[in-house]
């Protein structure tokens, strides 16, 4: 039932002409039957739904390191200097003007004129056998430090929230293209057949965040957009039956509908029909696995302890517990967003020294718990965990309108990422930026070449993986995009 | 989407079309002992293997395959091309890996066998390589830049099938593939059919009998004509349009705040309503404030391109953000009227259709001459209470200014701002300044901050010339699309009329009529309509009516094994085409057969009964709350839904609607779990369950329950239901009747607040609520068939 990955798969826009392609094999014994006025058992409708189901699990170009994805997010792009990239210099030269030089011809979101270099507020440490770096603020984290491979020398092309984030999804500013994880259940589809393929779990503060546009599945087939769960209520909406509606019900509505279209499907003869009925079958699966996988309240105490979940709570800690339940249940690719990191110091709340560590701790334990439970139980191997914001964060002070609290601007020329398990060389750093921490100095890594190297551990390769729109080979990487053989184990 | 950022390197790697194309031009070539044509069979292969490592931007290799001369001439390793031939031509051994160097292409797909035998025939036949300005005219001559001619209509065996040239061309084409086209729908089937197409809504029960009724033989063309002008005909068909034209009420991004322009909404709907000629409505919504005494109107209409996103983000720079929306309005226009993407010579010169990238920012002059000002449309009446607020406000002021502790007079100051704020009709306009001709910055790789030359507006010069009344300004690109001699607009839009019928265009690209397109199914027939179209003065009413009167049209959807075999695409529309309804479609046509819907028209935008948003972390920060409407608006046609960019209605997002972020051709038509539960459980839709099980109760007069299943069935899908559908119903009906006899609160729950009709009890009301949820929920509801 694997389906090659080809440019081809425009195709699945409408499904007829998938089930045409793969109609002498399952599809269309399972047709036929039908179509000779035989009923369709549950069980010949899910293999039905296999055979024109978009989501089915595809090979991939070559072996795989990673099969899944967990991405934590960052939304509003943490400071890099006081969380991971230490710079005595700036700490040294605290409260001096920047060098003229160094800011010449630079567009920055709300610094004025020349700004102020800012150490950090906060104490590093290195850690593990590695010795990696890593500031109080990120005490669990800095215990993992030998699982995680960190990429210093982040860059991107944009320097405002909203496009940037479009951009480390999809590979451009312009709202319009796949995100990563839509292209990777087009690639790969989900080993999943009764919970979405590519889910999105939000935390944290509103703001800043570019909505669903992240998730988008821009040209390709809305099927592989990302499923936003709901913090509150049903994870899935309409997953619950109306006031009423007990269970039982529902199963004899849904055989009355499975009947009257059966018989539908025998006087149209339209394939389309068969998946509508494949369709309700698998919605009532999902009515079922939704509420056990949201059910997090069965994880024994010291899962719980480790992550420092609180079920019924909205936290990125339950949102981790949930991804790791996701991801065991065969989803491709979870997504996390933790918002509110954007600290320029406007306000205490938003600034370096208050704002700054709550955000840390509303992330830093479930971050390190989530590769630690990996770990544990053996999905670290096959499970990438990707941890970043959607830029880094000035040297400098922002002191926008004179404001006493200490806060940083946004900084797409230099930031750090980390990511952990699928095929990543645990304990290693790649790349580093200047004394200052203003300039990448070695081995930069953009965007485009992150998204190489993600879908490279995903068994994939970033140049072939195209999509045919508007007369255009579309990848998620454009036209550029190198694999970093340094992060590769 | 319509770009790619900076480098112009850009490498498709394996472009599936073109090889199909290519085969089929190599079978041609190979099978009729033709010739190897250079820029049909040749230039395609190099650009997509050679050019990103051997063109313009690296040389690898001292190699550089997209110059005539240099290509011959050869890289480090000497001449790669021996002409005539090709055995021992370097070229011919390095794609086939012979020898000890690396096949190539080193980092793609090896070349497909015919590519290679092309290459071979190619260079045999003497490896003939027209100059550059040769291959720009043979481009140029790509279908869809010359214009379209009317052809003659085909003659055909089966005469009698024919109703008019639209089935003469498709006969045709069935004959030569000797495929029968189907019979005709039966006439249940057609009046669903064609009011679903026509207007959006399922007819009611008195309009099908009395059609079925009809023996006159203009009974059909009487329905056609009675729909067309319908005021839901705008309704149904502004929906396409404003996917095009990204409209939405609110600026998108991070903020998502809401914004005026509905009263462009209702333009459409009014333009499309009056059939206003599809020049004119052209002209109007790219230009329409300078027509000569623009009148509000035509302010309005250019509205169109005020639709383009806005980032409230603090740290946005203006300028840029100014550039990206002229940006988006070149694609837009491009892919709208005339299927092109020229967005692609933004980097660079386009790869495949001959648009140089000095057009590109020679097209986005045309728009960076203009002021964006919100329009004021107020009413008498409403500014004779705005005035009244004003006054008010200022006296309070006053008396604030005696006393500043006066938090009483602060707080009604506040209130009666946004009382002024919220009475004020606005719409979003373009405005062209007074001052100077259209000009703008060239920029080096599309990159904003990357200045090259300054250059004026104008149209691509591949295409036909601008005339004398068509000066180089926004008005003058306007009538410059809808120019007679324009090759692209006519075809574009007839073709997407088309898609919206069938679900498939006859150009199934309809976003891409280039030369990376695919080409028409029946190109002839497209070019008839195009031609038809502008002959009848633009008129889409006029066109859409020859289509749906054709025997074409009319055909039966029922697929048979043949079909499904030969046919499975319908490409060849040996059948009319059955689909899922599109996402406004099902919701209205839910509402309709529940007999819920209002059909008030116009007006600002609507929230229907949504799901629950409080204490669920929302995707942004936009201060629009979800007021849920009260009394009709409830039930209003979905084309007046408020649509939330960031976070659309629920139920459109489920059945494939787009966010109206960008410019959208063609939505995808999915079927998923996701939408079973959705019409399943949304509380809206099994609302209109309940309301339907009452119209099953009490405009049925027996007692019988076999009545009230029937016209609930009927209801939804307009047919009677046969014999072992209406066991199905009734045995459901009798088992759930038992059900909530025995278990009453349950049945008390789903009836929720309703008020059933007299003649069913509480547990039968249950029970055909629940019946009528599964009605609603068939394939046969949600299909056009």
């Amino acid at each position: 039932m694997k389906q090659p990955v080809t440019s081809e798969n425009l195709k699945h826009v409408t499904r007829r002409h998938f089930f045409a392609k793969t109609g002498f094999g399952i599809g269309t014994l399972a047709l036929s039957a039908l179509m000779n006025g035989k009923f369709l058992s549950q069980a010949a409708a899910a293999a039905e739904l296999d055979a024109v189901n978009p989501m089915a699990p595809k090979a991939s170009h070559y072996a795989p390191k990673a099969k899944r994805i967990i991405y934590l997010f960052m939304a509003g792009a943490p400071s890099q200097v006081d969380l991971f990239d230490p710079k005595p210099k700036l700490q040294e030269f605290n409260g001096q003007d920047i060098p003229a030089e160094l800011i010449k011809g630079q567009r920055f979101a709300f610094i004025k004129g020349t700004p102020k270099l800012l150490g950090s507020p906060h104490t590093f440490k290195q850690h593990g056998q590695c010795g990696a770096p890593v500031s109080n603020l990120y005490p669990h984290t800095a215990k993992i430090v030998d699982d995680i491979a960190f990429v210093k020398s982040m860059h991107t092309d944009q320097f405002n929230h909203g496009p940037a984030q479009i951009f480390m999804n999809t590979g451009n500013q312009i709202i319009g293209r796949p995100s990563m994880g839509s292209w990777l259940t087009y690639g790969l589809g989900s080993e999943s057949s009764d919970l979405p393929g590519f889910v999105v779990l939000l935390s944290g503060e509103v703001d800043p965040g570019a909505g669903n546009a992240c998730w988008s599945s821009g040209f390709l087939p809305t099927t592989y957009q990302g499923v936003a769960f709901r913090s509150q209520g049903d994870p899935v909406l309409y997953v619950s039956n109306p006031d009423g509606v007990s269970s039982e019900t529902r199963r004899r509505s849904l055989d009355l509908i499975r009947g009257i279209n059966q018989k539908h499907l025998a006087a149209t003869g339209d394939p389309e029909v068969a998946t509508r009925i494949a369709s309700y079958e698998m919605a009532y699966r999902m009515q079922k696995s939704v509420p056990e996988l949201a059910d997090t309240a069965k994880e024994p105490e010291h899962i719980h302890k480790l992550y420092g979940t609180e079920p019924g709570k909205i936290s990125f800690a339950n949102n981790c517990l949930l991804a790791r339940r996701l991801i065991e249940r065969g989803c491709r690719f979870v997504q996390l967003y933790h918002r509110g990191w954007d600290h320029h110091g406007e306000s205490q709340a938003k600034d370096l020294t208050t704002g700054l560590p709550k955000l840390c701790r509303e992330t830093d334990q479930a971050c390190a718990a989530l590769v630690t439970d990996l770990k544990q139980r053996g999905l670290l191997d096959d499970t990438l965990v990707i941890w970043g914001g959607e830029f880094g964060r000035t040297p400098m002070n922002e002191g926008r309108d004179g404001s006493k609290f200490l806060g940083r601007d946004h900084h797409p020329r230099a930031y750090t990422m980390w990511m952990a398990g699928g095929g990543v060389k645990g304990g290693t750093t790649v790349g580093k930026t200047d004394e200052l921490g203003y300039d990448i100095a070695e081995d930069p890594v953009h965007v485009h070449d992150l998204h190489a190297t993600v879908l490279h551990l995903m068994g994939m390769d970033h140049e072939k993986l195209t999509f045919k729109f508007q007369g255009r080979d579309y990848r998620l990487t454009d036209v550029h995009g190198h694999v970093v053989k340094k992060l590769l184990a | 989407m319509w770009r790619h950022k900076k480098s112009p390197l850009y490498r498709p790697l394996f472009n599936s079309l073109s090889l199909a194309l290519l085969t089929l031009a190599f079978h041609l070539a190979a099978l009729h002992g033709g010739e190897v044509d250079f820029v049909r069979d040749i230039l395609p292969i190099f650009k997509s293997t050679c050019f990103s490592c051997h063109g313009p931007e690296k040389q690898k290799g001292e190699l550089r395959m997209d110059s005539k001369e240099l290509a011959f001439k050869g890289g480090s390793t000497g001449a790669m091309i021996k002409i005539g031939d090709s055995k021992n031509s370097l070229l011919m051994h390095r794609i086939q890996g012979l020898g000890d160097e690396p096949r190539m292409p080193v980092k793609a797909d090896a070349l497909k066998k015919e590519q290679i035998e092309l290459l071979a025939a190619w260079i045999d036949q003497g490896a003939k390589w027209p100059d550059s300005a040769s291959i720009t005219a043979q481009l140029k001559k790509h279908w869809a830049y010359t214009k379209p001619l009317r052809p003659e209509v085909p003659k055909v065996r089966n005469g009698a099938w024919v109703r008019n040239p639209i089935d003469a061309f498709v006969l045709a084409k069935l004959e030569t593939e000797n495929l029968p086209p189907s019979a005709e729908a039966d006439k249940t089937t057609l009046i669903r059919r064609l009011s679903l197409d026509l207007i959006g809504l399922p007819p009611t029960l008195r309009e099908i009998d009395a059609f079925v009724a009809d023996t006159h033989p203009n009974a059909y063309d009487t329905l056609v004509d009675r729909l067309l002008s319908s005021p839901h005909f705008g309704e149904r068909w502004a929906r396409p349009w404003l996917d095009l034209a990204r409209y939405a009420d609110t600026n998108g991004f991070n903020f998502d705040s809401p914004r005026q322009i509905w009263k462009f909404r209702d333009w459409v709907i009014q333009a499309l309503n009056k059939d206003m000629p599809f020049d004119q409505f052209t002209i109007e919504q790219i230009a329409g404030d300078m027509l000569p005494d623009a009148a509000q109107d035509q302010k309005i209409a250019t509205g169109f391109h005020r639709n383009t996103m806005v980032n409230e983000e603090g740290g946005v720079d203006k300028m840029e953000a100014r550039w990206e929306t002229m940006l988006d309005r070149v694609h837009t226009t491009a892919t709208v009227w005339m299927g092109s993407t020229l967005g692609c010579a933004q980097c660079h010169n386009h790869k495949f259709d001959p648009f140089r990238q000095k057009e590109f920012y020679q097209f986005l002059a045309f728009f960076d001459n203009s002021d964006e000002p919100a329009l004021k449309l107020n009413t008498p009446e409403i500014e004779v209470k705005l005035k009244a607020i004003s006054a008010e406000i200022k006296a309070l002021e006053t008396t604030l200014k005696a006393d500043k502790t006066d938090t009483k007079s602060k707080d009604r100051i506040a209130a009666l701002k946004d009382q002024r704020k919220e009475m004020e009709i606005t719409t979003l306009v373009m405005q062209e300044r007074k001052t100077g001709m259209p000009e703008t910055d060239f920029r080096i790789k599309g990159s904003y901050v990357n200045k090259g030359e300054r250059v004026s507006a104008d149209t691509p010069a591949f295409l036909h010339a601008r005339k004398s009344d068509q000066p180089a300004n926004r008005l003058g690109l306007a009538k410059w699309i809808v120019d007679a001699d324009n090759p692209l607009t006519a075809r574009v839009n007839v073709n997407r009329l088309w898609e919206t019928l069938f679900g498939r265009g006859l150009v199934v690209t309809s976003e891409d009529f280039g030369t990376q397109g695919t080409p028409p199914t029946h190109p002839e027939l497209l070019d008839w309509m195009a031609t038809e179209f502008v002959a009848s003065k633009w008129s889409m009413k006029t066109l859409l009516r020859h289509i749906v009167i054709s025997a074409t049209y009319r055909q039966s959807s029922k697929i048979s094994r043949e079909m499904l075999q030969r046919d499975p695409n319908n490409k060849f529309l040996s059948r009319a085409p059955r689909y899922r309804l599109e996402a406004e479609l099902i919701r209205d046509s839910i509402l309709a057969a529940s007999g819920q819907l209002s059909e008030k028209m116009f007006g600002p935008p609507v929230f229907p009964p949504a799901p629950e948003q409080k204490g669920v972390i929302t995707t942004n920060k936009s201060a629009v709350s979800w007021n849920t409407s009260k009394g009709e608006d409830r039930f209003r046609r979905s084309v007046y839904t408020f649509w939330r960019r960031t976070n659309p209605f629920a139920t459109f997002v489920t059945f494939d609607a787009t966010s109206r972020e960008f410019c959208t051709v063609k939505r995808s038509k999915s079927n998923t779990p996701l939408q079973a539960l959705n019409a399943l459980n949304d509380a809206g839709l099994f609302d209109a369950a309940r309301a339907l099980a009452g119209r099953m109760a009490a405009e049925t007069t027996s007692a019988a329950a076999d009545g009230k299943l029937a016209h609930g069935f009927r209801l939804c899908t307009g047919r009677h239901p046969g014999k072992d559908e209406m066991e199905l119903f009734a045995q459901a009906f009798e088992k759930e009747v038992t059900y909530f006899k025995s278990n009453e609160p349950m049945a008390k729950s789903i009836k929720g607040s309703a008020t059933p009709p007299k003649q069913v009890t509480e547990p039968e009301f249950a029970a055909l609520t629940m019946v009528a949820n599964a009605m609603l929920n068939l394939d046969e509801t949600m299909s056009r068939e």
